[in-house]
């Protein structure tokens, strides 16, 4: 419709051939240019804040990137915080690839964290065994917290961005309770409220020995075997969404729901599925955490995850390979706070106003990507179609 | 059941009501203007930030003030990204709300030298007593006593805001624009000022409602403090089936949910639950009561859906 009303589509001059690129490298090109001009809109107006606390910009952003680069454990300390975001951030880009926009992600983690931990402190089994077990109890927990908001969704048509959000709400009590009664510790020397602590056979073993870093990367860095395992779950989520029947039909929800029901694919059934499968994503983003820094489940686990893998999905566009890169991104960011509270007088929180502008920028850049591009095939097309008739 | 505490549970559903019930009017000005605002939990936060600074430095009028302009100009943000942008409504609003939380850290960090709260005792109007019924007998009046003069006024926006909706060229073009903004281009009245307006109107009463919470209700600004209310209003708004009257009665349902783990903890019934479950009945009266009525109500034809347009307006 609003291609066809512009007003510069009449009968277009044959005269200068300028050959239009194919349709895929256009699309890489021009959403690498949206990335670099929402990274350079950002850059820029975070100098113009820094520069009003009378700092240097450029001596900001190098002791940002050297507090994360420089050393094999600020590495490692960036990837320990890239490993739940990598996970947050998947579970979100698969409901929203079918269509749906799951803000639960939050509240699924913690309720695993909890299940997790049953499972850490209540069965007693061999270490091969009891590892996994936790995992898949965290899962579990994750998926039956996102199985609520998906069965409504489904059967009565309840958004899932208000009914996550209250699972959210109530994950926080219901962890609460748990950590009050059933997995309370009977240790009474510690204030705060905890479990026990969990025992060897379930605990994620660091990455550090199998690297042979043992010697530069300290123990402080909480760099598990849990970022592989995150890598991998990029692959598997790359694989699910692009190479399987499930994945094609949760695109195709998410595209046109429309379209894809009158291709014969069951809407509810398709983002029943996908939820759980984000549900299950979210299982393990508390992991890294609770299996390999604290060793128990105690008041003050870590929240906001779920939200910040939000803005690491929409960064990533919702892509695998885009949500690992922007996962490391923010825990360059992270870990960069560090370096701005020792080395200048901003208030470490100037990282979080980055990270906001540049999400805002970047989300509005891939939005006149996306038309700039649609744009660009519609003239491909014609030309083609002009090149054919031409040719008859 | 102790009506003491009844009347006091009373007293606090008003007060919440009136969060959910201003922040559900700026909810409605944005979707019957074709913008859906899922961002509103973000722009109370900009509201509770702002507002207990301004009222710290300035008394508390200074502080709505400051908070109602703060949401406005946060909201501007969602009005460029949907109006202008036209990227999907939903996804800007989300981004408002996980930008909200970093901008409140980084401005309480600012404002109280601390990331997390600010000093309590943040100054507020007196209270008022309601004449009559105030002096209920059996603990009822206790529910009128200590108001908020804001939660009258919460009650009272219901007829300009009805008014402005039905009788006024402005609200009416707003309407339009959320029902059919195609309609609207064609009798020759601009569609995206109304949008901006909508989305204007949605941050100052959403920051309004935020920099009510922080000073009148808890007197300091605390991370995490909005605890989804915005959500919640979002609710009475789908509840109320976008109209002012009916979002009313959303937003006291709501209210009142929310004062029962605070003051009927220990009444029949809810007294055998643990403590913890008692605080879950706010978040499951809001899904039992978006899961029963969704189907059920209709919302602005056009809410949610970029306008294209012809000619940039």
């Amino acid at each position: 419709m609003a291609l066809a009303t512009r007003p510069e589509a009449p009968p277009m001059p044959p005269a200068p051939e300028r050959r239009l690129r194919r349709p895929w490298i256009d699309a890489m090109v021009v959403q690498a240019v949206a990335v670099v001009a929402a990274v350079a809109f950002t850059g820029l107006v975070g100098s113009a804040i820094i520069l009003s606390y009378g700092e240097s910009p450029l001596f900001v952003y190098s002791t940002i990137w050297q507090f994360s680069t420089s050393r094999a454990s600020d590495v490692a300390r960036v990837l320990e915080q890239a490993t739940p975001l990598i996970f947050s951030a998947l579970a979100v880009s698969v409901a929203f690839k079918a269509g749906m926009f799951n803000i639960g992600v939050e509240g699924q983690y913690i309720v695993g964290m909890m299940t997790a931990t049953m499972a850490a402190v209540w069965l007693d089994l061999p270490a091969v065994v009891h590892l996994p077990v936790v995992v898949l109890a965290a899962m579990a927990g994750s998926m039956i917290w996102a199985f609520v908001p998906a069965i409504l969704k489904v059967k009565t048509g309840a958004h899932e961005v208000v009914t996550t959000i209250m699972m959210n709400g109530i994950s926080v009590s219901l962890v609460a309770w748990a950590l009050l009664n059933p997995l309370r510790t009977a240790d009474t020397g510690f204030v705060d409220l905890r479990s026990d602590r969990f025992p060897e056979s379930a605990v994620m073993p660091p990455l550090a020995p199998a690297l042979g870093l043992e010697d530069q990367i300290p123990s402080s860095a909480h760099l598990t075997w849990l970022f592989p395992l995150a890598l991998l779950a990029c692959a598997a989520v790359w694989f699910l969404l692009f190479r399987t029947r499930l994945g094609y039909e949760a695109r195709a929800v998410g595209a046109s729901p429309g379209s894809a029901e009158a291709g014969g694919i069951s809407i509810g059934a398709t983002q029943l599925k996908v939820f759980l499968i984000s549900g299950a994503l979210a299982g393990f983003v508390g992991l890294n955490y609770l299996l390999g820094d604290a060793g128990f489940f105690g008041v003050n686990y870590e929240t906001t995850l779920g939200f910040t893998g939000i803005a690491v999905a929409f960064l990533g566009r919702n892509h695998p390979v885009g949500i690992l890169l922007s996962a490391l991104l923010f825990g360059v960011l992270f870990r960069g706070e560090d370096g701005v509270a020792v080395a200048t007088d901003l208030p470490r929180e100037i990282t979080v106003i980055l990270e906001g502008l540049l999400i805002l920028s970047v989300v509005v850049a891939y939005e006149i990507a996306r038309r700039v591009q649609l744009r660009r095939q519609a003239e491909f097309i014609r030309q083609v179609e002009g090149e054919t008739r031409a040719a008859a | 059941m102790p009506l003491l505490d009844l009347g006091a549970a009373i007293a606090i559903g008003l007060s919440y009501f009136t969060i959910i019930y201003l922040t559900g009017l700026g909810g409605l000005f944005s979707e019957r203007s074709g913008i859906v605002n899922i961002g509103l939990e973000g722009l109370m936060i900009s509201g509770t930030v702002m507002g207990a600074w301004g009222a710290i430095n300035w008394g508390p009028v200074a502080g709505l003030t400051i908070g109602a302009v703060s949401g406005l100009l946060f909201s501007m943000v969602h009005a460029v990204a949907t109006v202008t942008f036209r990227v999907d409504h939903i996804v800007s609003g989300v981004v408002i709300n996980v930008v909200a939380l970093g901008l409140a850290r980084f401005l309480s960090q600012l404002f109280f030298g601390s990331a997390s709260q600010s000093t309590s005792g943040v100054p507020n109007f007196g209270t008022i007593d309601i004449p009559l019924l105030s002096s209920l007998p059996a603990g009822l009046g206790r529910a009128f006593q200590d108001m908020s003069p804001m939660t009258l006024i919460a009650f009272a926006l219901v007829f300009p805001v009805i008014f402005a909706l039905n009788r006024t060229r402005f609200g009416l073009r707003l309407r339009s624009a959320g029902e059919n903004p195609e309609a609207t281009r064609t009798v020759g009245v601009r569609v995206v000022p109304l949008r901006y307006s909508g989305v204007a109107l949605s941050g100052l009463l959403a920051g309004l409602s935020g920099a009510f919470l922080a000073i009148e209700v808890n007197a300091l600004y605390q991370e995490g403090q909005t605890q989804g209310l915005g959500f919640i209003a979002l609710a009475a708004l789908i509840l109320g089936n976008w109209s002012p009257s009916r979002l009313m009665v959303g937003a006291l349902l709501f209210g009142f949910a929310q004062a029962v783990p605070l003051r009927l903890g220990d009444a029949p019934i809810i007294g055998v639950l643990p403590d913890q479950f008692v605080r879950m009945i706010p978040y499951i009266v809001t899904i039992v009561a978006i899961a029963g009525f969704v189907g059920r109500v209709q919302p602005p034809a056009a809410a949610g859906k970029a306008y294209e347009g012809t000619g940039g307006t």
